[in-house]
């Protein structure tokens, strides 16, 4: 469960990117956080990932308020998060493979069980065949499964993706979408933060608009 | 609604210092592999900011060799008007001995004294034709430890010299001594400027190459904190990556300096109107070794660690 309790967030005393957000997401849930370009879509996304702490209000991750973490708590949390960008965040001097291990290496699993679930992983993402290419040899939806693929090879309690179509065609949106619908479906609680209207009426699931660092409709709260 | 199930955790290669360890060299190596030309370049600063230290150390040590040699000039001399007997001798001596600072008592007998004149004066002996023993004095030489060989060590030492009885006419070039002190304090304090700017320089030459290496790999720091990894993890490689940077850098500088030395002794006879292996010009011993390598190490590991610290929070 995400609860954020009158969240505000200022990145300079007189700019407000988020003013008094007040958002409950449950378990299991599957949310577009929608909003043109500065609306605040990308900051909320920060604060549930302890990437900001808010200026004021609370952010509660089942039970647990993230702006309290210690810097040395923050690591764990963060292990129970997956989180994908619009640029993919892909190092590209490392291999699929060793990009999606990360996630694995971090946590202390071992070499044998690192490389079962990689390569499982990798082939629900159909990248089975390019586990040893780098990610500069990939196509932008390639690039985002891998992204996918790091973000989920743990299976976290929570997926957070920023833009994560805003590089991609029709087709690669579409693919991405679906693997958004399977990890729901296997319970990780999705938060997607677009601009793209479209990607939001494809997909028949929870819409919170912001607007100027503002709830502005919720589409559960009409429910 | 399906319960998600975190990710089991299966046996784990990392528990355990050792295991640890293990894995951090690995994946600091693996590092280096991947990250080749930031290495060359992080060695590449380090060799030369080890060498640039190295050869100021060479040349001290050589300078330092120098004026140790000089400094045995430092020498007291007691005159006396009478021989004397080996009784006399034996007791002056024990008594200077114990005085602190005395390295090396000679006695030099009245025709010890002719002798040493006249090996001076030769191709003139006709100038010391008719000179008996008789004219120059008997005196007792006393060299000095090398703590005692400035001025006012001297001065001290003389006075001590003066307390025992017996003990007339004592000379010490003051004067030269004086100098001498001067300017090997002027020496030492050139030398602590000089080595002291030129570590200060080699510091932040080094310090500003690897954080410029790490923030060219800001996003794999920025990475590995978004999938959950301690500090502690996230620095551990990098830190590792610098020691061996260090390492690398004040091996490689240690070779080339060896190299430039061999080439000096065997070729500049060439070039100069002495032969350096003649004049005892040393390397660096051992222990100087030692500190540059250990210099290039921590020169790494803290270069890294002050580094992190900008991307790290």
């Amino acid at each position: 469960m995400i609860q954020l309790h009158n969240v505000s967030m200022s990145y300079q005393s007189d700019i407000s990117a988020l003013n008094g957000i007040n958002l409950r997401i449950p378990r299991g849930d599957f949310v577009f956080l929608t909003g043109v370009s500065g609306a605040g879509k990308s900051t909320l996304l920060k604060l549930l990932y302890a990437g900001l702490t808010p200026s004021r209000g609370q952010v509660l991750i089942d039970g647990q308020n993230v702006s309290r973490l210690t810097r040395a708590q923050i690591p764990y949390l963060r292990r129970t998060i997956g989180v994908v960008f619009q640029d993919f965040k892909l190092l590209p001097n490392r291999t699929v493979f060793e990009n999606v291990a990360i996630t694995l290496e971090v946590l202390g699993w071992s070499k044998k069980d690192i490389g079962k679930k990689v390569f499982h992983i990798l082939k629900q993402m159909g990248l089975e065949h390019k586990i040893n290419s780098t990610p500069l040899r990939l196509s932008g939806g390639e690039q985002q499964r891998v992204a996918l693929a790091r973000a989920l090879v743990n299976d976290p309690k929570i997926l957070l993706a920023d833009e994560p179509t805003g590089n991609l065609d029709e087709e690669n949106k579409e693919q991405i979408l679906n693997i958004f619908k399977e990890a729901n479906i296997r319970g990780t609680t999705v938060v997607v933060a677009t601009h793209d209207r479209r990607l939001t009426e494809f997909c028949h699931k929870r819409r919170v608009v912001l607007e100027k660092g503002e709830i502005t409709e919720d589409s559960y709260a009409q429910q | 609604m399906p319960s998600n199930k975190p990710a089991k955790r299966p046996g784990l290669t990392n528990e355990g210092v050792i295991k640890r360890l293990a894995y951090f060299g690995f994946r600091a190596i693996n590092n280096i592999r991947q990250n080749l030309f930031l290495s060359i370049l992080t060695v590449g600063t380090i060799t030369i900011a080890m060498l640039i230290i190295a050869l100021f150390l060479l040349i001290f040590v050589n300078l330092e060799g120098a004026t140790e040699d000089w400094s045995k000039r430092v020498q007291v001399v007691v005159y006396f008007e009478k021989e004397l007997t080996a009784q006399e001798v034996a007791a002056f001596r024990m008594r200077i001995d114990s005085i602190s600072g005395t390295d090396k008592v000679t006695y030099v007998s009245k025709d010890e004294a002719v002798k040493r004149f006249r090996a001076r004066l030769k191709g003139q002996e006709s100038l010391l034709e008719g000179v008996s023993a008789d004219v120059l004095p008997a005196s007792l030489e006393i060299s000095l430890q090398k703590k005692s060989r400035d001025s006012e060590a001297v001065a001290a030492y003389v006075a001590g010299l003066k307390k025992i009885p017996g003990i007339g006419e004592v000379q010490y070039g003051d004067e030269w001594v004086r100098r001498f002190s001067t300017f090997m304090n002027f020496m030492r304090l050139m030398g602590a400027l000089l080595g002291g700017f030129l570590l200060l320089a080699v510091i932040f030459i080094v310090s500003n190459t690897i954080k410029l290496t790490i923030y060219a790999r800001k996003d794999e720091v920025e990475v590995l904190g978004l999938v959950g990894a301690t500090r502690f993890f996230i620095k551990a490689p990098f830190l590792i990556e610098g020691i061996l940077h260090g390492a690398a850098g004040s091996v490689l500088a240690i070779i080339i300096l060896t190299l430039c030395y061999l080439g000096f002794l065997q070729n500049a006879g060439n070039f100069l109107s002495f032969n350096p292996a003649d004049e005892g010009v040393s390397f660096l011993p051992f222990s100087y070794l030692a500190g540059l390598l250990l210099g290039g190490v921590v020169l790494g590991f803290l270069g890294s660690l002050t580094s992190l610290k900008r991307f790290i929070n």
